[in-house]
């Protein structure tokens, strides 16, 4: 009986398995999205929708979309006595623009220089958060922010057709009486800047011979070695060398220190990263088509990608007298276009030296 | 061949049943016409082809004289609106100064503002070697030989700092590039600083000067026997039997049949015609106000020129 | 930025095209892929409809495309684009077939001449994505299953409700336009959206 019931109990032991061991440890903080933040990507289905309610749909978004076209810019009903004045210290909104493509402009002394073209998409103030009730997400690394200084701009760019995307998305446009946009990006502001939702921004917002700083998205250039990704130099390829000709040597001392060092450049994925580009110079403007011509190549990301136009923080660089604030209201019979001093307008006589 | 027998025997057969009816025809009293209505309206039955519609559109002879209108076809760095904004820009520079229809193999004279030159411009004359780049990057190289001494100039096309472009003899050559010049004997790249302009009546094609050049002997900047060039007449002479070999290793004979590689290096028809649609009116404007000009010209005092 | 190439004129095709070709693995290099290629459109121009892999099924679409809308804008009395038919169809019947059968059919449309569809995967054995490619108005039966679309389906009801509701208030605010005819002026200034006040500081 005894050793019946042991036997019983041995073989519901040897039953038992250890599969799952739970521990605790330091988690880092969770990703936390902004609260304004909605889910954006719905999944398309086929809804054997009828010819006829297809063109029902089509009317309604066009009406929008005339709507849209026909709101005119609250700014105008702000009258000017009441707005702040621009300082030095003042932060205004951005521009989100598009990467059109490079070309080259002449400049007065016939100096040929390239340029980045970068298109500023139907650009709109979707919602201001004052800096009391901004609070943004929690992230890994420690981020010194001016506590309480700055309000939150979020503006979109690019109107997109409503049913591609969630209707919490769509929402989101709803109090400025707008239809959904593809791109939204929060611009940090001081309180004195703000610009009421519904404003269109326009390319003239910046000036031309401005500097600015343009945030974007690197090329991804994937999994690269450490002569592309670096810039090492390799190793020769004769006099001996055998199978080293592109490989990064000795990554290290002996002795104490007789492990890779953290921070050692090494081969790995390359590009798709954020980065900023600080001090570039507005070279030429287009009011039609909203075109910012920028000095250099230096942009990340291919021709298509986007990126955010800023005022740039270079104190040498910096705005000197008040620039449009806190944007430029819209008008309607402005000049097209608007060259920088140094640049040569196209339309203007060929280049001559004075003889001295 | 089945279907050329197939073809035969229906064409019997229809000529069968034509004698037939002719003969039941003549029998009868109907008239003669009412037979042969329906055969006529099955015949000529339109068929709209747009590939061929848009393929007949004159305008794309354009291409030849405005090459660089058209926008570098590579997809990753195409844009319409940055293209348009870059045609714009050259039309306006177009109103600025005369640049002339010009192939590779003319003679061309070209005055540039130049800050450290005496008088502050500077006046090349060369045979065009080479025309590349689209847009406003558009460029062309001039080769010479001056004491001895064989110079090349690369111009931009719409460089402000140039003043005057000037054809001095418009013709072309039996090849696309020019490059082989720099290992050709010296003659063939020497042209006179103070030559005069050569006038083609109007409406005549661009004559086609067929010189074929002499190569200098080895060693060479290129390997000239691979590029099948026409205008090179003694590269026999230099080869050996084994530059001999590894050309015929060399040649690629399916690239001409290569349709798609043919396609990603052009700009379709479709797109073409949209884009001269968009130039043509300015670019005809221009063309008429220059000869107004040069009719101007032509009657004034013509200048002494050096023995 | 290099000069597009002027001594050749092509018709835009109607598909997508990839900005560079895919290789298609091959000991002999280019040379081979054509030779691949050339193959599969054969087969294609033959049977009218085949089963392969997505990859090479999308290259070998290319040419097939480009290689009828060149027999369309040429006819069959020109000689390049015989030779060009001449290599890329391997049985030489199926030239008569691309001029007399094909020109005739693709003529008029303004679609693509060809439909590339991809096949479901191998439940067993190495993935590899697969793909039907099939010249359009071929004989055989479709292979899309096109479901009616049903007026009785309740999202059709449903949106039939909100178009007759959305025309009728239309055609209310016309009349309520109409009868204020007079004051329009007040209207627009109405309609301006009101301007949210600044969040005062506290």
């Amino acid at each position: 009986m005894v050793t019946g019931s042991l036997n019983l109990l041995r073989n519901s032991f040897n039953k038992l398995r250890i599969d799952h061991i739970f521990s605790r440890s330091f988690q880092t903080p969770r990703y936390r999205p902004p609260y304004w933040y909605e889910p954006k990507e719905r999944v398309p289905s086929e809804e054997f929708i009828t010819q006829e309610n297809k063109q029902f749909i089509e009317e309604v978004m066009q009406d929008k979309l005339q709507q849209q076209a026909s709101l005119h810019s609250p700014l105008v009903n702000i009258d000017s006595s009441k707005a702040a004045e621009w300082n030095p210290q003042t932060r205004r909104v951005g521009l989100i623009a598009r990467k059109i493509g490079n070309y080259p402009l002449w400049t007065k002394d016939g100096k040929k220089v390239l340029t980045t073209l970068l298109q500023v998409v139907d650009n709109h103030v979707i919602r201001y958060i004052p800096p009391e009730e901004f609070s943004p997400m929690v992230t890994k690394k420690y981020v010194w922010k001016e506590k309480n200084k700055l309000g939150c701009l979020l503006v979109g760019s690019e109107t997109i057709d409503p049913s591609t995307v969630t209707k919490e998305y769509c929402g989101l446009f709803n109090n400025a009486g707008m239809l959904p946009k593809r791109h939204l990006f929060r611009f940090m502001v001081s309180p004195e800047s703000y610009i009421p939702p519904g404003t269109p921004l326009q390319a003239t917002h910046f000036r031309v011979g401005d500097y600015i700083d343009v945030r974007a998205k690197t090329m991804d250039r994937g999994f690269q070695g450490v002569i592309k990704r670096w810039g090492f130099k390799g190793m020769p390829a004769s006099h001996g060398v055998t199978k080293t000709h592109r490989r990064p040597g000795n990554i290290g001392s002996g002795g104490e220190k007789a492990r890779v060092w953290p921070g050692t450049k090494m081969p790995g994925h390359m590009g798709n990263r954020w980065r900023i580009l600080r001090g570039v110079k507005i070279l030429r403007i287009n009011t039609k088509h909203n075109v910012i011509w920028t000095l250099g190549v230096a942009i990340p990301g291919e021709t298509g990608a986007m990126c955010y136009l800023f005022d740039t923080i270079l104190p040498l660089k910096k705005h000197t007298t008040s620039p449009a604030f806190p944007t430029q209201p819209f008008v309607e019979d402005l000049p097209l276009e608007y060259y920088d001093e140094s640049v040569q307008p196209f339309e203007e006589q060929s280049i001559t030296f004075e003889e001295n | 061949m089945a279907l050329a027998i197939r073809r035969s025997t229906s064409e019997v057969f229809g000529a069968a049943k034509w004698f037939i009816r002719r003969d039941c025809r003549a029998l009868s009293t109907l008239p003669e016409k009412a037979v042969e209505v329906p055969v006529e309206k099955k015949r000529d039955r339109p068929v709209v082809s747009r590939i061929r519609a848009n393929a007949r559109n004159p305008n794309l002879a354009l291409r030849h004289v405005y090459p660089e209108f058209l926008p570098d076809p590579n997809p990753k760095w195409r844009n319409s609106l940055r293209e348009k904004l870059e045609r714009t820009d050259m039309l306006n520079r177009r109103k600025q100064i005369d640049i002339p229809e010009f192939y590779v193999g003319s003679i061309l004279a070209v005055t540039v503002a130049d800050p450290h030159a005496q008088g502050k411009t500077n006046r090349f004359v060369g045979i065009c070697i080479e025309r590349k780049g689209a847009g406003l990057r558009a460029e062309f190289t001039l080769r010479n030989v001056v004491d001895h001494q064989g110079v090349e100039v690369r111009y931009d096309l719409y460089d402000p700092t140039v003043h005057s472009i000037q054809v001095l003899r418009l013709e072309k050559r039996l090849d696309d590039k020019l490059l082989y010049l720099r290992d050709a004997l010296p003659e063939y790249s020497t042209f006179p600083f103070d030559m005069d302009p050569e006038i083609l009546p109007d409406g005549t094609p661009v004559p086609v000067n067929p010189v074929q050049v002499k190569l200098k002997p080895r060693p060479w900047l290129e390997r000239w026997e691979r590029q099948e060039l026409q205008g090179v007449s003694n590269i026999e002479e230099h080869l050996k039997e084994k530059d001999r070999v590894r050309r015929e290793l060399r040649k690629e004979p399916w690239e001409k049949y290569d349709l798609m590689k043919q396609y990603r290096k052009t700009i379709p028809i479709e797109d073409q015609n949209d884009i001269w649609a968009e130039v043509n009116h300015q670019l005809k404007q221009l063309q008429l106000t220059r000869k107004k000009v040069s009719r101007k010209r032509t009657f004034g005092v013509p200048k002494t020129q050096l023995g | 930025m290099n000069q597009a190439d002027v001594s050749k004129l092509v018709s835009k095709l109607r598909i997508n095209v990839l900005p560079k070709h895919r290789n298609l693995n091959n000991p002999k290099g280019p040379e081979g892929r054509i030779d691949k290629l050339r193959k599969t459109v054969t087969g294609l121009i033959k049977f009218e409809r085949i089963e392969l892999n997505y990859n090479r099924a999308d290259e070998a679409r290319q040419y097939a495309e480009r290689l009828i809308s060149e027999a369309i804008r040429h006819g069959d009395c020109h000689k390049p684009t015989m030779d060009t038919a001449n290599f890329w169809l391997l049985e030489k019947e199926l030239i008569h077939k691309l001029f007399k059968v094909l020109v005739p059919r693709y003529e008029a449309t303004n679609l693509s001449y060809t439909r590339l569809i991809s096949a479901p995967q191998q439940q067993y054995g190495r993935h590899t994505d697969k793909a039907v490619l099939e010249l359009r108005g071929n004989p055989f039966p479709d292979l899309m299953n096109y479901k009616t679309n049903n007026k009785l389906l309740i999202q059709n009801v449903l949106l039939d409700a909100a178009k007759q509701d959305y025309k009728q208030s239309k055609i209310n605010e016309i009349a309520n336009n109409i009868g204020k005819k007079g004051n329009s002026s007040l209207d627009k200034s109405s309609k301006n959206i009101e301007v949210p006040e600044k969040p005062t500081e506290s």
